[in-house]
């Protein structure tokens, strides 16, 4: 197994194709994952994230490229492979009509958990998502937040060296996300290759080491979130909602402001046109808005913000995260 | 108005886009009512084609103009498709082993030679108890047979008698004519004899005095010359009489005289003492008549014979008795009996080859609605039960875990295979307790049917996981089919009642095997041996469905997005 920044990547994807019918749901994906680390899969919805996890979790075949998790190639070694894994999927994959112990007595079962270890397990995965004091409710009457983090606890159950997590807090409350991303960082600082799959722009930011934006099936940049932003250089990003549409390279001839996305979009409905530029500092703001006051007849709202890692995917994709 | 017009278009495209609902709206009932249509064509009767006649196994024994009516009547009948058979035991096979029919029939030998003889004949029919209504069909189809040939020879015989008593009575007209002139001779005859009678008697009682005369006349003459022969006779006798016995009086007086001379002189000589002397006895004197006879030589006067009078008793007054009376030739009117009906004597014996002729309903419907529900039970509890796995997401956390996806499949479905086996188990005894359903002579052997039931249950709920692609789709996909496999199985109502062609096509189903058992063991009362073939093949059923199940179920793994 090779290292990454000192670590030993426990994941390295390589060229990975699958083919849903006519199209190519990941086409030539590759990144890798160190134990340790939290690398966040950052795209929209369609983009790739779950199917990329699927593969890693030996639920689905790849059509082409190399899949290694912990030295095991999951094409040939899938057995092994899914003894290390932990995967969360996206769907509350728990028994709604069981309580919460007897969830994650039958899964430390299955993971092969026998004797005092089946009940010492549930009792820490539910301590660590802070469950333990309603173990023995029905499940179906937790709340969404209560039923992912129990979701979360299950796949925690045998101590996976690799984590997968898809999407762990659709749905969730603020206090739901902070257990989980407690529990996902002690598994991280545990040893353990966390992939966790997002299109929350904020949780990527906040939880992972690295990111892999992907779009269409393709990364389309990888890196820590800092290195991802920095490469938009310096500058604000402006986005301005006007009454009508503005005509293409309206803010040509201005200094200081470029495009950040070619196309405009609604900005909701009746509340006018949105688009984004970036400027390089406040300074030109004014004069950005002035020119489209004068051309769409009326600014209706305009924000200023530090560039993020939305920016960055606009930037590349041409579309929000969000799209 | 128009909120509403928008209300129902909108409901309209949803309905469009929920194929499943559709489907259950339309090719659901079009399904029941195809499957209950065909299922029960024999209940209204038969078809035109035959489709729905009985099998019906003869046996001829008999060989004579009865039994070849009886075969000629059946072969023209819609309701039944005669199969000759050779004897009883291919007849029995046919009903008890084979179950292709449901009643065989036998016509016994010697039938037409009782029935020709006045005496009571019986059809022999083979029945199998729980095809009820082929049973009552059949039978009532023979009796139709039978009444309908009884009424044939009932109008033949009628027709004959009818002939013969118009004969009687003519014979019977002349009869009464030859005996009225026969009472009129008789009459004349009678009274003929009366009159000869009469004059006999009058004839008879003239001879009688005439003799009487003729008798009296002789009596008399014949006294007269009796009477003379005795007076000369007595003369005689008397003449010889007189001269000894004068002689004797003579003597007598002589000897008188010398006595009273001896007393005188002893009277002299005793003297004094003459006086003691006592007197000497006295001599009496000759009777004067008999002094008169000695003297006279008259002879005697005898009395004239003329007085003698013998009179003949009168001859006693006979009267003829008087003749009977001339016997009655009063002919009663001579009522001719009603032509004598011919007795229905053919009568129908039944035997049933196994199980009771009565059943309890429940024996066919606790078994036919358990299955039924089972299977409903285990279209959901596996069908559904893997959908809720899949919709959870909790299969796909399983397949990510370090087991087989044929140890999930398999937990899950022998999970869903006991619950199934309690399910049966319950319900059949429900039915023992509640319904008095018979379990048959071996209880313990349903559990072959059941385990096989069960088992293929479980394979098609796997089937119907793998096919339908949501829940919503579940239903009337699996709903259609159940009812198809219950109905044309024979669950919800006896097998017998669909066509042939449809019992041919519900071979094909688990439950047609499975309600087969059923029957033989509750119905039937047969041992666990009936069972064996029907458990086999719903055990390959099932295990047909299970490996079209797991292909179908991992090719859908494959193919998942």
């Amino acid at each position: 197994m090779s290292e990454n920044r000192g670590r030993m990547v426990l994941i390295s994807v390589d060229g990975l194709r699958v083919r849903f019918s006519d199209r190519w749901a990941l086409d030539g994906l590759s990144f890798c994952v160190a134990g340790g680390e939290v690398v966040g899969l950052l795209g929209p919805n369609g983009a790739g994230k779950t199917t990329t996890l699927s593969v890693l979790a030996t639920l689905q075949r790849a059509d082409a490229g190399v899949v290694i998790v912990a030295g095991h190639d999951t094409a040939s070694a899938t057995a092994r492979v899914r003894r290390l894994l932990g995967f969360v999927p996206q769907s509350l994959s728990v028994y709604p009509t069981l309580t919460a112990w007897e969830n994650v007595l039958f899964f430390a079962r299955l993971y092969g958990l026998r004797g005092a270890a089946v009940h010492n397990a549930a009792a820490r995965v539910l301590a660590v998502v802070g469950l333990e004091e309603r173990r023995h409710e029905i499940v179906s009457t937790f709340s969404g937040g209560m039923q992912r983090r129990l979701n979360l606890a299950c796949g925690l159950l045998h101590t996976p060296r690799v984590l997968l997590l898809d999407e762990p807090t659709v749905g969730v409350d603020p206090q739901s996300r902070e257990r989980i991303f407690l529990a996902v960082r002690a598994q991280a600082e545990a040893g353990a290759a966390v992939v966790y799959s997002t299109h929350y722009m904020e949780e990527a930011e906040r939880l992972c080491d690295r990111v892999v934006l992907i779009d269409h099936g393709q990364v389309v940049a990888a890196g820590t979130p800092a290195e991802l932003v920095s490469a938009l250089g310096r500058g604000l990003r402006l986005d301005v909602t006007t009454h009508a549409d503005l005509p293409a390279g309206w803010h040509e001839g201005i200094a200081g402001v470029s495009p950040l996305v070619q196309r405009s979009s609604a900005g909701g409905p009746g509340s006018g046109k949105r688009v984004q530029v970036m400027v390089d500092d406040l300074t030109v703001a004014p004069r950005a808005l002035e020119r489209a006051a004068a051309l769409a007849g009326e600014v209706l709202e305009f924000h200023i913000h530090q560039p993020d890692l939305q920016d960055v995917f606009l930037k590349l994709t041409g579309h929000e995260l969000r799209d | 108005m128009r909120t509403l017009l928008v209300i129902v278009r909108k409901d309209l495209r949803l309905l469009w886009r929920d194929r499943a609902g559709l489907v259950f709206l339309t090719l659901a009932p079009i399904m029941v009512i195809t499957v209950a249509g065909f299922s029960l064509a024999n209940l209204y009767g038969t078809d035109p084609t035959g489709q729905t006649a009985y099998e019906f196994p003869v046996v001829d024994e008999d060989g004579g103009s009865l039994a070849r009516q009886i075969r000629d009547r059946l072969e023209t009948d819609r309701a039944v498709r005669l199969v000759l058979v050779p004897n009883r035991e291919e007849a029995q096979r046919l009903v008890r082993d084979r179950k292709r029919a449901g009643t065989a029939l036998v016509i016994p030998r010697g039938s037409e030679a009782a029935l020709a003889d006045g005496r009571p004949a019986s059809l022999l029919i083979y029945t199998d108890s729980v095809k009820y209504l082929e049973r009552l069909n059949v039978r009532l189809r023979l009796l139709e047979l039978r009444d309908a040939l009884a009424n044939e020879h009932r109008a033949e015989a009628s027709s004959q008698v009818e002939e013969q008593r118009q004969r009687l009575h003519s014979e019977l007209d002349q009869l009464q004519s030859a005996l009225g002139s026969a009472r009129a001779r008789l009459d004349a005859a009678w009274v003929e004899a009366e009159r000869t009678r009469d004059h006999a008697a009058a004839k008879l009682r003239h001879d009688i005095a005439r003799a009487q005369q003729q008798a009296q006349e002789q009596i008399g003459r014949e006294l007269a010359a009796f009477a003379e022969d005795v007076r000369r006779e007595l003369d005689r006798q008397l003449s010889e009489m007189r001269t000894p016995l004068r002689s004797y009086v003579e003597a007598l007086n002589a000897r008188r005289a010398d006595f009273e001379i001896w007393l005188a002189e002893l009277k002299r000589l005793a003297g004094g003492r003459a006086s003691d002397i006592p007197s000497p006895p006295f001599f009496p004197e000759f009777p004067d008549g008999l002094v008169r006879l000695l003297q006279e030589d008259a002879p005697l006067r005898l009395p004239s014979p003329d007085r003698l009078r013998l009179s003949l008793p009168v001859a006693p007054r006979f009267e003829l008795p008087p003749l009977p009376a001339p016997p009655s030739f009063d002919i009663p009117e001579i009522a001719l009996p009603p032509p004598p009906k011919v007795p229905g004597s053919l009568a129908i014996e039944e035997v049933s080859l196994g199980g009771p002729s009565i059943i309890n309903t429940f024996d066919q419907n606790v078994p036919g609605f358990s299955v039924t529900f089972l299977l409903l039970g285990m279209l959901l509890g596996v069908s559904l039960g893997l959908l809720d796995e899949r919709d959870w997401g909790t299969f796909e956390r399983v397949r990510a875990m370090p087991i087989a996806v044929a140890n999930v499949l398999g937990g899950k479905l022998l999970s869903r295979f006991l619950v199934g086996m309690v399910q049966m188990v319950t319900l059949l005894v429900v039915g023992w307790l509640a319904f008095d359903v018979s379990l048959g002579p071996q209880p313990w052997a349903l559990l072959l049917p059941i385990a096989g039931i069960v088992f293929a249950g479980t394979g098609f709920g796997l089937i119907v996981a793998a096919v339908a692609p949501t829940r919503e789709a579940v239903l009337p996909l699996g709903s259609i089919v159940i009812v198809t496999m219950a109905a044309v199985g024979g669950c919800w109502w006896p097998i017998d009642l669909e066509p042939r062609w449809m019992r041919t096509v519900a071979l094909a189903f688990p439950t047609t095997w499975a309600m087969d058992a059923f029957n033989d063991l509750m119905i039937r009362r047969r041992t666990v041996a009936v069972a064996l073939r029907p458990a086999a093949v719903m055990f390959a059923y099932g295990t047909l469905y299970l490996l079209t199940g797991l292909l179908l179920f991992q090719r859908r793994l494959r193919r998942r997005p």
